[in-house]
């Protein structure tokens, strides 16, 4: 049982569209007071439908959701009271001054006018719009909107937090610092539930994360656990551009083969596979592979982070509009070796 | 399954800045007023927000008076023998200025109308309508507030008509109280008619379909009322067909205190038109609304 310590608790969780699309398909998890919790997966994977459905703003098609204690049906008022919303696109009147935004989301949150002023005042700060306060959202640039966006969903100061992909299309300053501010947040005992589809961010933010990739959960737990379950270290073959199935399958079962290596995974012209300890096995690897034949364009290992657990999971890498940085990776080329 | 948990604690739960220097919910205005007074406050902020827009971009307000002016300007010269006619002159109206400029009040305020549709529009595609709804307030508020704002735009263009008319010569015969039941019998057939606007904003989603029904359900409607002849000049069918007109009877009203007096049995027909034409554009108004909101 979840017990008395989960803020959102989502069961069976479906949601069809007209078009009769399972845009979510049965999804199940709780979050805890206190934690970032994070949805990661690629575009299209159901993650904005499950937060619209959880802040209130679209009806579900089957399972049960609270969020705070309340039922989705019965009590969406009392659940709007105590969440922050910033959606994906960002909701902003670009005829009003950031400041006039601030105001009238707080007076929609029932503060006072001076109240709502004072706070729109200390967010503007924080968010380093004060400059720029009186000035139209209209002249504000995407990363300011953006702040402004995420300002309008803290005047309030809600206990449980809504960010549907809150740093897409961020510079990386402004989504570092926006890192920084979440992570505050955090410490000052907010909850807060994102979706990203940015392995980097979910690694660093999240205390929790599932994976989700067409409407269904497919793996969930911290990202340390996650990782985990890829193993050790994961060495990369690429093999060259004109590599056909035969060679795919011949470096295939030349790795499995491999004393502690795991179940090689193909994909594209590489082939992944998770070893214990890259560094000490990558020689014997090589030899190995020179044995049996296998051409090698590019040899690479690297630490697990959660793209080889989205390909293990998902049995594909997850595309995003931007190239997630490489952690730990040691590059090896190998070119020439077999020639 | 699990029990609720206590908000109230987790909202007290130490903050830091980001969160608000541990201030307490208690911070709220009056956080156990009536459900009518939030709705009162909710709706004014709205509004205020509304009418703030509308002063924002001023060129606004003047292009969508540039048409009604214009046929204020043109319309009375094209036609201003037609006033001196004898045939005219028997229908009570001095000059072809006073017979029109009701008219063209009535124009102003079902273009404007059809703004209100736009404006919802914008709303939906900016996002603030999911901002609105995420928010603590009574759903209506955001209806509430737009159409007061709706009004104050219709009772500001319509006063700018009328004093444009009156700088060319019109003299409303009721003075500026029976100038003030001209402007409030126009707006409010304004609002009823914004309905339709949001109806068709609310469905289609899309602005360049909600500006040409609107344009395309205006035109015919103020051609087939008493707007550019008086009814007894029309021919027999258009007379019959203007009577089923709404428009016949707020052009009617405002054009009898303009050149009349006081004609309280038109007003309460004109009354009565608004509320009937209300009862299926409002509602039908806040039924796409709740569809499109939920």
């Amino acid at each position: 049982m979840s017990g008395t310590s989960s803020l959102i608790e989502v069961a069976n969780l479906v949601k069809v569209y007209g078009d009769g699309t399972r845009a979510v398909d049965d999804v199940s998890f709780v979050v805890h007071p206190g934690e970032i919790f994070g949805f990661l997966g690629p575009n299209g994977a159901g993650k904005t439908t499950t937060i619209r459905i959880l802040v209130t703003l679209l009806p579900r098609t089957s399972g049960k959701a609270k969020v705070g204690g309340h039922d989705l049906d019965r009590e969406p008022a009392s659940i709007r009271t105590i969440i922050g919303y910033a959606g994906q696109f960002i909701g902003i009147d670009v005829d009003l001054t950031g400041r006039e935004n601030l105001i009238l989301q707080g007076k929609l949150h029932g503060l006072s006018s001076e109240a709502a002023r004072r706070r729109a005042d200390e967010l503007l700060e924080i968010f380093g719009l004060t400059d720029a306060r009186d000035r139209r959202a209209a002249a504000y640039s995407g990363g300011m909107r953006r702040r402004l966006d995420l300002a309008q969903a803290l005047v309030h100061q809600p206990p449980l937090l809504f960010l549907d992909e809150p740093t897409t299309g961020l510079d990386p300053q402004t989504r570092n610092a926006l890192w920084r501010h979440l992570e505050e947040m955090r410490a000052g005992g907010a909850t807060i539930f994102l979706t990203t589809q940015y392995m980097e961010e979910a690694d660093k933010l999240c205390s929790r994360l599932a994976i989700i990739d067409h409407g269904k959960i497919v793996v969930s737990g911290s990202p340390t656990e996650l990782k985990a379950t890829v193993g050790g270290d994961v060495v990369t073959l690429a093999l060259p551009e004109d590599a056909d199935g035969a060679i795919v399958d011949l470096a295939k079962s030349a790795l499995a083969s491999f004393p502690g290596a795991g179940e090689p995974t193909a994909f594209d012209h590489s082939v992944a596979i998770p070893v214990t300890d890259a560094g000490q096995s990558l020689s014997a690897l090589v030899r190995r592979l020179d044995e049996e034949g296998v051409p090698i364009a590019k040899l690479t290992f690297t630490t697990p982070t959660l793209d080889e657990v989205f390909l293990k999971y998902t049995g594909e890498r997850m595309r995003v509009e931007e190239a997630v940085t490489a952690h730990s990776s040691m590059f090896a080329s190998m070119r020439g070796r077999n020639r | 399954m699990a029990k609720s948990i206590d908000v109230r604690e987790a909202q007290a739960a130490p903050k830091n800045q980001m969160a608000g220097d541990g201030r307490q919910p208690t911070d709220r205005s009056e956080p156990h007023r009536s459900s009518a007074a939030r709705l009162v406050s909710e709706s004014l902020a709205i509004y205020g927000r509304n009418l703030k827009k509308l002063v924002r971009i001023p060129m606004m307000l003047f292009f969508s008076l540039f048409q009604p002016m214009l046929w204020l300007l043109l319309f009375t010269q094209i036609f201003k023998k037609l006033g001196q006619f004898p045939q005219f002159q028997q229908q009570g109206y001095s000059s072809y200025l006073m017979f029109f400029a009701p008219s063209v009040l009535t124009m102003t305020v079902l273009t404007s109308a059809f703004q209100s549709g736009m404006g919802m529009v914008a709303d939906l595609e900016q996002g603030m309508l999911d901002k609105f709804l995420i928010s603590p307030i009574h759903r209506s508020s955001v209806l509430v507030g737009k159409v007061l704002a709706d009004a104050s735009r219709m009772v500001m263009q319509g006063t700018l008509v009328l004093v444009v008319a009156v700088l060319m010569g019109a003299r409303p015969k009721t003075g500026v109280a029976g100038v003030l039941v001209m402007l409030f019998t126009a707006a409010c057939f304004g609002i009823v008619w914004a309905g339709l606007s949001n109806i068709v904003a609310l469905r289609t989603k899309n602005s360049e379909m909600t500006m040409m029904i609107g344009i395309l359900l205006t035109f015919p409607l103020l051609f087939m009322s008493t707007a550019m002849m008086p009814s007894g000049l029309l021919p027999g069918w258009l007379k019959t067909v203007g009577k089923f007109n709404p428009v016949t009877y707020v052009i009617n009203t405002t054009r009898d205190f303009m050149n009349f007096g006081y004609s309280w049995m038109e007003f309460g027909k004109a009354i009565g038109v608004i509320v009937l034409v209300g009862a299926f554009t409002l509602t039908g108004a806040t039924r796409a609304f709740k569809k499109a909101t939920s």
